[in-house]
């Protein structure tokens, strides 16, 4: 059954919204998770996510940039692999373009209904009312064959509609008009994720055959070089896309120092050596240093709150919540996962709470507000063997921690020269909220935390 | 297989239980020498005995108040009450003593006690003979609801009954006891709460209850000539009732009757609308029809009872109309 792809309330008290722009195209193959269109809120512009795979049919009544469009509107239809596609005619028009058509004598020919309706009941207001009755069943039914039942007329006895009304209007639904195309073709163009319109093009008039499809197929593989001396150009995903907006951003209006410095982690690394033997035993999550490092730092940002705070134009912003965001590498990009209210939360909470984010940020289905909220960010790249570097502040918050490699070295303790596990830490700051002495205070308890991790991981 | 009456079906299956345990006795009017108003115990009284084939006065509250209390100190009573309409003046020992002993006693007491009658409309029998109540019952938490519409399920479901730890109302509808059927020979026993699909079908689901089954069924095998596919389900058990046959069927066909002899007021019926409305609104492409028996004292003239009882006529009217629905 074709998926409906629908304008989805964003606010409670969202009535409609401003539809912002496809992220996929007519035909592309998408997968549940992916980023599908944008819809221009109140605040922001939010990226909306399809729930089902399958490939995108945008409907020549699709809606444009600019539309303002009621909530639950149908905008798109997820199609399978060799399903037909739904009427044109169960798209509906963008608001103002429907009032014009509710004013028009006598509608245009081009988008009739399948099943011609009563005309009594073939305007239906955005709010549903006038709508004629339907069974539950028969709603259930339109919903899965993807027919629009508020322009069929019913055989019921009081006129409702019931399911065969459906049934008898989901096989009068064609492929938009003049496409002829055959059974293999259609499967091969639904698994290339090429849509009928576009084959039509290649070949008007005609019957769609399989050579058709696997000439657009080969067409559609052929890479478009930008120049001659350019290889190749792989096309920016969304997440390059909003990183580079982001880093560029913070690039130009913050006035970032980074201070490095070097933390004895000796103690550190023999509690997590102690978790590990306790905990994996009894089945439960092992705090990475990771783990330890948020929980340690939120410590140090409650001591010290004017690093948890945002650059306001009215003034600065002090956070009350510490939302430690950290970063994660994923195959599509740099992702920052937020852990909400760490103080109040147990390492142990954060620990299985941000497995469960790195886990959903590496399988592409972390939603917009799980990426939202932090107050302050921590990168660690002490897996690749690095010390200490100059992280970029993440918008718009004040600071960022960066965390080297655990190395053991020669240090010394207790006036001895010892080998010790020493971790290099680096902290970005933005000049203009915080100053460089506190912020170098504040480092300085990270550091003496982490030395002693003991007191603070169960402060 | 061989055929048997459903009266004889359930003789089967009581005989061969008491033959194996001698805690079964049976109390009632008529039940003795006499083997019964209805034939239900003949042939028994001289198999086991005055002891276990216990004729009673006209004192229903009397012994019923006795057979709860034998059956509290392990013994297995059956009480044959001929026509079930006399029940009601048991109901407090009914209600208060016997669906609620187990309860009061955190399940150290079992109640095994079988009550059996013949109910419903029919003979001129008149409002005293006819009754049928099982919704009233079934509104009781406690009870066993078993109502049989054929000869195999009465001795199936009797088996079971007399099996039963908990009180289980028998309810034998005084047109079935001499229909005719094939029925198991040995062991049959039938679990309560599996309907039966009695006749398949796909574009509306009847459930029908007791008389009304093979009555549904034959008229269903007639709209059959003109195209309608009707699926029949009979519960069988009202107490526990079987809901997940009937909500498959109803997933099916989107279109449900039923049909009961009995009052439409806060009745079985009722109850199965409501249930199937809960948990398969989506499913339904017409509102949920019943078709029961008038709201009325059964009147003994031979015309009017006809007119008060669903007959295979409002039957098949009822499935048209819930066709063009």
């Amino acid at each position: 059954m074709a998926y409906e792809v629908t304008m989805p309330r964003l606010g409670w008290t969202m009535e409609e919204g401003v539809f912002g722009e496809w992220l996929k195209q007519d035909g592309d193959e998408v997968q549940a998770g992916d980023l599908l269109f944008t819809v221009e809120g109140d605040k922001a512009t939010q990226e909306v996510e399809v729930f089902e795979s399958g490939i995108l049919h945008l409907p020549s009544s699709a809606p444009t940039p600019g539309d303002v469009i009621p909530v639950g509107a149908l905008l798109a239809f997820i199609v399978q692999a060799g399903e037909s596609l739904p009427a044109e005619s169960s798209l509906p028009l963008p608001m103002e373009e429907q009032e014009r058509q509710a004013s028009k004598a006598s509608p245009t020919g081009t988008a009739e209904p399948a099943v011609p309706g009563n005309p009594a009941t073939k305007t239906v207001a955005a709010d549903g009312r006038g709508a004629p009755t339907i069974s539950p069943r028969a709603r259930r039914v339109a919903g899965e064959l993807g027919v629009d039942w508020t322009r069929l007329s019913g055989s019921g006895r009081t006129g409702r509609i019931v399911e065969r009304d459906v049934r008898a209007a989901a096989e009068t639904i064609v492929e938009p008009v003049g496409v002829d195309i055959s059974p293999v073709a259609r499967r091969m163009a639904a698994e290339a994720g090429i849509s009928l319109k576009e084959l039509a093009a290649t070949s008007p008039g005609g019957r769609i055959q399989r050579e058709d499809v696997e000439a657009a197929i080969g067409a559609r593989r052929q890479p478009v070089p930008a120049d001659e001396t350019a290889g190749q150009v792989l096309p920016h995903t969304r997440i390059r896309q909003i990183t580079a907006q982001r880093m560029a951003e913070s690039a130009r209006t913050t006035a970032p120092v980074t201070l490095t410095t070097e933390a004895d982690a000796t103690e550190l690394v023999a509690l997590r050596e102690q978790l590990k033997s306790s905990y994996a035993p009894r089945g439960l999550a092992v705090p990475s240093y990771n783990d330890t490092y948020i929980k340690l730092t939120a410590a140090a940002l409650q001591e010290h709150p004017t690093l948890n705070s945002s650059w306001g134009d009215e003034g600065l912003i002090l956070h009350k919540e510490i939302h430690i965001g950290f970063a994660v590498e994923t195959e599509r990009g740099l992702l920052a996962p937020v852990l909400r209210d760490v103080p109040a939360k147990s390492l142990r909470v954060i620990a299985a709470e941000s497995a469960s984010l790195i886990e959903g940020a590496q399988q592409e289905r972390l939603n917009h507000e799980a990426m939202q909220g932090g107050t302050f960010t921590i990168t660690n790249l002490g897996m690749y063997g690095i010390d200490a570097f100059t992280p970029i502040i993440n918008l718009p918050q004040a600071a960022i921690l960066g965390i080297g490699r655990i190395a053991c070295k020669p240090a010394v303790h207790d006036g001895e020269v010892v080998p010790r596990q020493m971790v290099a830490l680096s902290l970005t700051f933005d000049h203009r909220v915080v100053d460089g002495a506190p912020a170098a205070r504040f480092l300085n308890t990270v550091r003496e935390y982490i030395a002693e991790p003991i007191l603070w991981l169960t402060a | 297989m061989r055929e048997l009456t459903y009266v004889e079906a359930t003789l089967e299956a009581l005989d061969s239980a008491m033959a194996r345990d001698p805690s079964i006795f049976v109390v009632g009017e008529g039940i003795g020498e006499r083997g019964g108003n209805f034939n239900t115990t003949v042939g028994l009284y001289d198999k086991y005995g005055p002891e276990r084939l216990c004729d009673t006065p006209i004192s229903e509250r009397g012994f019923v108040g006795m057979c709860a209390g034998a059956a509290m100190t392990g013994t297995r009573p059956v009480v044959d009450f001929m026509f079930l309409d006399f029940i009601l003046d048991a109901f407090g020992e009914l209600v208060n003593q016997i669906a609620k002993m187990q309860y009061m006693s955190s399940g150290r007491l079992k109640m095994p006690i079988l009550l059996r009658g013949a109910i419903g409309i029919g003979h001129s029998a008149a409002t005293h003979h006819s009754g049928s109540y099982y919704p009233i019952f079934a509104h009781i938490p406690g009870f066993r609801v078993v109502v049989p519409a054929i000869p195999s399920d009465a001795k199936g479901l009797f088996t079971t009954a007399l099996q039963s730890d908990d009180p289980v109302l028998f309810l034998e509808h005084k047109s079935l006891l001499f229909n005719r059927g094939e029925v198991p020979e040995g062991d049959h026993a039938i679990p309560f709460g599996q309907a039966r699909v009695a006749r398949e079908g796909s574009d509306c689901t009847v459930v029908a209850i007791g008389s009304m089954v093979d009555k549904s069924v034959a008229v269903c095998d007639k709209l059959a000539e003109d195209g309608i596919s009707a699926e029949v389900i009979d519960p069988r058990t009202i107490a526990p009732l079987d809901m997940a046959t009937i909500l498959e069927s109803v997933s099916k066909t989107g279109r449900l009757l039923i049909v009961d002899e009995t009052f439409q007021p806060c009745g079985v019926g009722a109850e199965i609308a409501a249930q199937v409305i809960d948990e398969g609104f989506d499913d339904l492409d017409a509102p949920i029809r019943r078709l029961n028996g008038a709201h009325v004292p059964t009147p003994y003239s031979p015309p009017l009872e006809l007119a008060i009882v669903p007959e295979s006529d409002d039957i098949g009217q009822s499935i048209r109309d819930l066709l063009a629905e």
